[in-house]
Parts: structure tokens; sequence; C-alpha cells
């Protein structure tokens, strides 16, 4: 199965708004650990939005 | 011993070479001047993390003698360069930016060093890097076991990063060349705040043996020079099949400006609103110039849009995954409170929790990202785009903080704003280019095309440099 670009492009855009970082930096290494996690779950929320052919293959023997 | 005038500093590897071979002066000489310039101007950028003097001396020696007997090894014969010091140079300290590894010595040269060497070119030192090229992410200039590395050309300013020396050395001569590394924006960022020439390579073009992995899928190595020109012979020189790096893509670059099409044969795909609404109102009238030089040259412009995936997120997810898998015994010895940084170091103790499906996930997006990028490619045969929206940050400011839409861009959000990171997930080479200054400070634009074209992009650079001396400007002494 094969996405429009334009099927990509609205799944995407949608989601693209996720990824916003935090506004004012932590005080401590614990706030500073805390907000590592809340960006690594933004990654994860944005990610888990995208819809992907089920026949991708991931680009682990990556060649350019 | 000759003289060194002022303007040798700042000359271009051609032109070394030429007055080289015609024994102006000597590669002693040469390797001299440049090294007591290292040695004293380094420190006052914080560009510097190892001078290497007797080595270059040593090495300008041998090479003195072979021009002597007429064995000419090519335009990089002689010409003293540094080394980001995330690159091996054996029995030498590789300290990757940061204190825990600060004593780090590896027994052996990476594979560009060997390479430059053997074309006789002469490692003057090691420059200052980011602690470990950023890692997944860093809030300070300060992130570096040698400090935040100061601007050439306004103190008060970052150097940018994380190949941070690199693009400083070149700007202030301190190097006539330099090799540093991206696996997002590392090399783009400097060359853009420093106002020097820079190429990112294809991934896989150049080797990465004996250089630190942040991410094995992202890591590239890339020369930063004091134009195209010089990128396109350096490169010549550093790429290539090598074994000992898996993700070489096994083939070579020739540099061939003689083959280079017609300038008006080949279509450059942009985004208008790249170059106004998403960039700061003080490089605006930079930016138009720029594309004004470029159509003056007859480069056909057309706009071009792409799909806006959150390229992002996919790159945090790939290489927070691979630099958690890279640093795991730093993270988990606890040696990783050492950094300079605090979220760098809570950055990468989250790596290790990056769950598998969202790695896969990213990876598998990556692989639509370059579909998409080829068929952009089919239309256009390179993009161009801002190198960074405003010129240099200053020193103290945080670089994790969101920057507000600027005016335009709410209205239009296509452009190609996340050229940077959607390049390295595509392997994309880009090539920066000064084009200008906004409050005195440079701004470059990047010129991004398919995978293997760096000699499209080094031709649309020379055109660019022939009719521009953005690239020739020296920053105040």
């Amino acid at each position: 199965m094969k996405l429009s670009r334009r099927q990509l492009a609205g799944t995407i855009l949608a989601t693209a708004a996720g990824t916003a970082i935090a506004q004012t930096p932590p005080t401590n290494p614990a706030d500073e650990l805390k907000a590592a996690r809340d960006r690594l779950k933004a990654v994860g929320d944005t990610l888990a939005k995208l819809t992907v052919p089920i026949e991708t293959e991931p680009a682990l023997q990556f060649k350019a | 011993m000759a003289a060194i005038s002022e303007d040798v500093f700042f000359a271009t590897i051609p032109e070394l070479n030429q007055r080289l071979t015609s024994h102006e002066f000597t590669a002693v000489d040469l390797a001299r001047a440049f090294s007591d310039r290292l040695e004293k101007l380094g420190p006052r950028y914080n560009a510097l993390a190892l001078a290497l003097p007797q080595q270059a001396f040593h090495k300008a020696e041998e090479v003195d003698k072979e021009i002597k007997r007429g064995r000419l090894r090519g335009p990089l014969q002689g010409i003293p360069y540094g080394v980001k010091d995330l690159i091996s140079y054996k029995g030498r300290p590789t300290t990757w930016g940061a204190k825990p590894y600060a004593g780090q010595v590896f027994d052996y040269n990476a594979t560009v060093v060997d390479k430059l060497d053997g074309v006789g070119a002469v490692l003057t030192g090691k420059l200052a890097t980011v602690e470990l090229a950023g890692g997944p992410g860093y809030r300070y200039a300060s992130a570096s076991l040698t400090g935040p590395c100061l601007n050439p050309w306004d103190r008060t300013r970052w150097s940018g990063g994380s190949s941070s020396g690199p693009g400083a050395a070149v700007a202030a001569g301190l190097v006539p060349f330099s090799l540093g590394s991206e696996t997002s924006g590392s090399i783009v960022t400097p060359a853009s705040y420093c106002g020097v020439t820079a190429l990112r390579p294809t991934y896989g073009l150049v080797s990465r043996h004996g250089a630190m992995a942040l991410s094995w899928t992202l890591d590239k190595l890339g020369p930063f020079g004091r134009s195209a020109e010089d990128c396109g012979l350096i490169l010549q020189v550093i790429a290539g099949k090598d074994s000992k790096d898996p993700g070489s893509a096994g083939k070579s670059f020739y540099y061939t400006p003689q083959y280079s099409r017609p300038m008006k044969e080949l279509k450059v795909g942009y985004a208008p609103v790249d170059f106004d609404g998403h960039v700061e109102p003080s490089t605006r009238a930079a930016f138009a110039a720029a594309l004004s030089v470029l159509k003056d040259a007859g480069i056909p412009l057309v706009e071009a849009r792409w799909p806006q995936f959150p390229y992002g997120a996919i790159l945090q997810a790939i290489m927070g995954s691979e630099a958690g898998s890279i640093f795991e015994t730093l993270i988990t010895s606890g040696q990783v409170d050492q950094l300079a940084d605090q979220m760098q170091i809570a950055g990468l103790k989250t790596c290790l929790d990056i769950p598998a499906k969202d790695y896969l996930k990213a990876q598998r997006v990556r692989r639509l990202i370059q579909e998409e990028f080829s068929k952009l490619f089919a239309e256009v045969d390179a993009l161009i785009a801002p190198g960074r929206p405003g010129p240099a940050t200053r020193i103290e400011q945080r670089l994790d903080a969101v920057t507000p839409p600027a005016a335009g861009a709410a209205e239009n959000p296509a452009g190609f704003q996340g050229i940077i990171p959607a390049g390295n997930l595509a392997g994309l080479p880009a090539l920066v280019l000064p084009c200008g200054f906004a409050d005195h400070l440079p701004v470059a634009l990047q010129v991004v095309g398919l995978p293997f074209s760096e000699n499209t992009l080094l031709a649309i650079g020379r055109e660019f440099q022939a009719r521009t001396d953005w690239h020739k400007r020296r920053p105040p002494a």
C-alpha cells in the first residue's frame, strides 16, 4: 500500500505540533530528568500517530 | 625562514599550493606560522583542543623534501589543517569534548587522517567540539570541555556547534581547512554562524572509522574551507570506500569542475517564505540579495514544496536510541554526570528508555522520507534554504528554547524549515555558502542535493562565489 503525498501530509501535519519543547529550564537534576522524559513521551506520541504502509521496512541497513 | 604575510592565513588551498610549489615559502614555514597562530589565538576563541606543533613540523619537513625532489602529491600537499576532537590521532588525546573521556588515547588514526597524511597535508591541531558532539541535545554553548566556542566575528556570540572549533578556526585564519562531523546540523550550523564554506557529504561517502559515533545511521564527516573549490579538493581526498566503516557506501568522489552542467540547465527548488517569514527580519535583505545573485547567474529557481513530516521527532528517536546504546556504559556507570550540560545528562539517561517500537517506527518513516525526496529530486536538481534562520546566537542564550513563528510563517507553513533534520535523515549532501551579513554577523545559504550529487552542489557554489565575495571576508583582527 502506498500513501499519496496528500494523505501523508495530512497525517503528518496533524501530529507535527506535538513535539514542542519545554519552555523553561528545569532547576535541578530530578526536574531535568522529568523534562527529558516528557520530551521522550512527546516524541513517542508523535510517532504513534504516523501511518506507515505495512510493507515499509526500517532503514536499519541504511544506504543513502 | 620566509615571512608569512597576513593574507596567507586566509588564502585558499590552490593559492597556498601555488605559493608552496613556486618556493615562495616552504611547508615548514607554513606549518610554523599556522601552528603559532593556532596556539596564540585558538584559546582566545576556545577553539583549540590540542596543538600538535612537533608532529606538524616533522610532517612539513618530509613534505619539503618531497617537493624538492619534485614528488608532488596534489593541492593539499603541505597544507596545514585541524580536526574536530572526536577524530582520533594516534598516541594523543581524543577527548570527544567531554570530561569522562579527557584522558582517552587511541593507538590508531582515523581513516580521514591517514588519507590526508597520504597526500601530504599537515595536521596542526585538534579543534573544539561540543561534548559528545551534542549527544541527544544540550542547552548552552558552554557544553564543552573547552568552554563555549566564541565566534571570531563577535566574541559575545557562539560559533555554533557541535563542530565549533572547525568552524571558528577556519573563520579566524587559524587553519586553512578543517574536518568536522554532522549528525544533524553540526556542520551546517557552525559554518553558517562563522561565515565559512563547508560541505556535509552524502551519508557513507566519507569513512567515519576512528571518529566518535553518536548515531551510526546518521553520522557524517565533512570539510570546512575557504571556498566551494576547497571543499571539493578536500572531499576528493577523504571520500572513498572503507571496509572499516560498516556505513561506507563504497563510492569514491572525483572533483570534476570541468564537467559541470551549464547553470541554465539546472533547476533549483526553493520556498520564498523560507527567505522571508521563516527568517529573522535582520537577515532578509541578505537572503533576498543572495537569491538575486543566483537568478542573475542564470540558475532557474522554481518554487517547491514537500510533505511536512515531524522530522525533529523522527530524528530524535533514531539518534537517541543509537546514542543510548553507544553510551550505555557511560550512562549506567554514572560517569554521565560528569558532563557539563544538565540537559544532555538527562537526555542521555532517558535514551536508554526509548522503546524499540519508536526506533523502528522512526526508521520506517525514514524510508518514506527518502521516497519523498526521490520524487522531489526528480523535479529539481537541488534545493536552497537558509543555513540558519538567524545569525549566531549569544553565548549565554538557551539553545533549546522554542523559537516563536516569525511573521508570515503561520499563514504559510510550506517551506523547508526542517531541512537540517530532513536532509540528515535522507543522507543528503549539503553545501553551506556564506551569503551576507546581518547585525555584522555572517549568514549563509545551504544547497542540498540528491545523494552523491556533490559535484552539482559545488558547481552552484563556485558560480555563487564567482559573483560574490562573502566567503573572502575576514573577521575583525
